[in-house]
């Protein structure tokens, strides 16, 4: 069986390599480097590739704080009635489709940001961060507690035995020993955000450019991920456009590989 | 039938008349995606008939060279410059091809440099490959495939740059006459010091300077029920689809 997934993903990538070669060759360097993105012309995935990692990283940033809390206050102060439900509701959460966030993410984030912030638009680096945060809270939040759940209880006897607080307890004894859960869950969560498309694709403004300055989160921008979706059936079967596509995503088929697999190394290892 | 959303709307009511008229005995989808879509589904063999609102370019005809990819004209529709309501409530009711060039450009920033509210202008600008793209840049700057730096927001559909453009209070943008409305207002071109407004009148009148041919494109001869379809599409009944999806049809009855 896991012989047979591992074909897979090797057929994939390698298929993805191929494809990607025409583009690579004509370009070299600049596809990557390239900050203009004009199909038949010229093709630069440098904005695209500054999209993708601005609205991960800010969900990232955004989601952590709530997502540990969260976690550890599962984990360690409701009964394990309330905990259930609580994992049960997170799960649901973590399996609604992206179109459904996406949609949220017009009816009311856009508006939202819009208005709070004062801007003439709503469809900014923010938002998409914003609604990814959503997106990949209840998949983080899960998996942590999962990893701070599995804390063997003796390191919590003890260090209530030595007379700590539970608070003390828990930063001190139980955070430590679960991080390598907590890192797996995060990477995870990592994987998700990078991949999704369609709710991205709907809040981040389509704009193939880096903002200026390249940290103005109220500026438009344009995800790797967004990008295919909006290109792929324009491009389907033609010249370079398609390959420089397809590079594209072998671009995005390797960070969210590298995600995955050092999550789910990460969470292997915690249990 | 793929591609254009402008086209679209004909295409779904004629595909189901056509299915109701043969007794449900054939089935037709029918999908968007963009005139790009439309050239490249159906030069390829993915649909029978792509819908697509512009010319085809040199580059698509030269990479379809083999099929042969035929053109037919079922319908003509215009192309509006259109703003925020609020906008057009404000005072702005027409621009001319310099001014709407100098927004897209991003020289022009401000409403109150071309008469409205002091607010920044949100620019709307479309997907490359759309058919509504290429009229439009085609007369505001000559050139179809013009680049818009000043672009705030690139969308793809119709819906899309219509729902973004009903959000916003202070946006332009481009769109089929068909999607005009409350919110979304067409405003008037300004030539040579005459209003001309984006009515279907004055495109009937060949008056209205942004104007287009809505296309079904096929690959080599049309055969069996593609023909039976185009046959259709042509008729009185077929162009009186076309006419109810708010365009003007190539033949009058």
């Amino acid at each position: 069986m896991a012989l047979v997934s591992l074909a897979c993903i090797a057929g994939l990538f390698a298929f993805l390599v191929m494809q990607s070669v025409p583009i690579l060759s004509e370009q070299k360097w600049n596809f990557l480097l390239g900050q203009d993105w004009w199909a038949g012309e010229v093709y630069g995935a440098l904005p695209l590739i500054y999209g993708s990692c601005m609205v991960t990283g800010l969900a990232l940033l955004l989601v952590l704080p709530l997502a540990m809390g969260g976690a550890v206050f599962t984990s360690e102060f409701l009964s394990a009635q309330q905990r259930l439900w609580v994992k049960a509701l997170m799960e649901l959460f973590a399996g609604v489709p992206g179109i459904i966030y996406g949609l949220l993410g017009v009816g009311l984030l856009t508006g939202w940001v819009k208005d709070s912030f004062g801007l003439i638009d709503g469809n900014t680096i923010l938002t998409a961060g914003l609604l990814l945060g959503i997106m990949i809270l209840p998949t983080i939040l899960t998996l942590s507690e999962d990893a701070l759940n599995a804390v063997p209880g003796h390191y919590r006897d003890a260090s209530l035995g030595l007379g700590l607080t539970k608070l003390q307890m828990v930063l001190s004894a139980v955070i430590p020993q679960a991080l390598p859960g907590i890192a797996g869950a995060v990477f995870l969560g990592l994987g998700r955000a990078m991949g999704e498309t369609i709710a991205v694709m709907l809040v981040i403004g389509g704009l193939d450019k880096i903002a200026d300055p390249w940290y103005d989160l109220f500026a438009p921008a344009q995800s790797i991920a967004s990008k295919l979706g909006r290109e792929a059936a324009e491009a389907i079967g033609s010249d370079l456009q398609w390959s420089a596509l397809m590079a594209l995503g072998l671009i995005l088929f390797l960070i969210v590989m590298f995600f995955s697999l050092l999550g789910n190394l990460l969470l292997k290892r915690a249990r | 039938m793929v591609g254009s959303t402008t086209v679209l709307p004909i295409a779904t009511r004629a595909a189901e008349r056509f299915v109701a008229k043969n007794n449900g005995r054939v089935s037709i989808t029918v999908n968007g995606g963009g005139s790009g879509v439309g050239v490249q589904s159906a030069g390829s063999g993915l649909t029978d008939i792509g819908l697509v609102s512009r010319e085809i370019t040199p580059r698509e005809k030269k990479r379809f060279d083999k099929p042969g990819l035929r053109i037919i004209a079922v319908g003509r529709d215009a192309v509006a410059c259109v703003v925020s309501s609020e906008i057009y409530s404000a005072g702005v009711r027409a621009l001319s091809r310099e001014q709407i060039g100098g927004i897209y450009l991003g020289k022009i920033k401000n409403w109150k440099e071309v008469g409205g509210p002091d607010r920044a202008i949100v620019v709307v600008d479309k997907e490359r490959h759309r058919g509504t793209r290429h009229v439009f840049m085609k007369y505001v700057f000559s050139d179809e495939n013009a680049r818009a730096p000043g672009a705030r927001l690139v969308t793809g559909s119709n819906n899309e740059g219509q729902s973004k453009i009903a959000d916003s209070d202070s946006a332009i943008g481009m769109l089929s006459f068909a999607w005009l409305n409350n919110e979304v207002v067409g405003i008037g071109i300004r030539e040579k010091g005459e209003v001309i407004t984006p009515t279907l009148e004055t495109v009937r009148a060949n008056r209205y300077p942004i104007s287009r041919s809505l296309n079904f494109v096929i690959a080599g001869e049309p055969k069996g029920l593609v023909k039976e379809f185009l046959d259709f599409i042509m008729s009185p009944e077929g162009q009186a689809i076309v006419d109810q999806s708010g365009y003007i049809p190539v033949h009058a009855f």
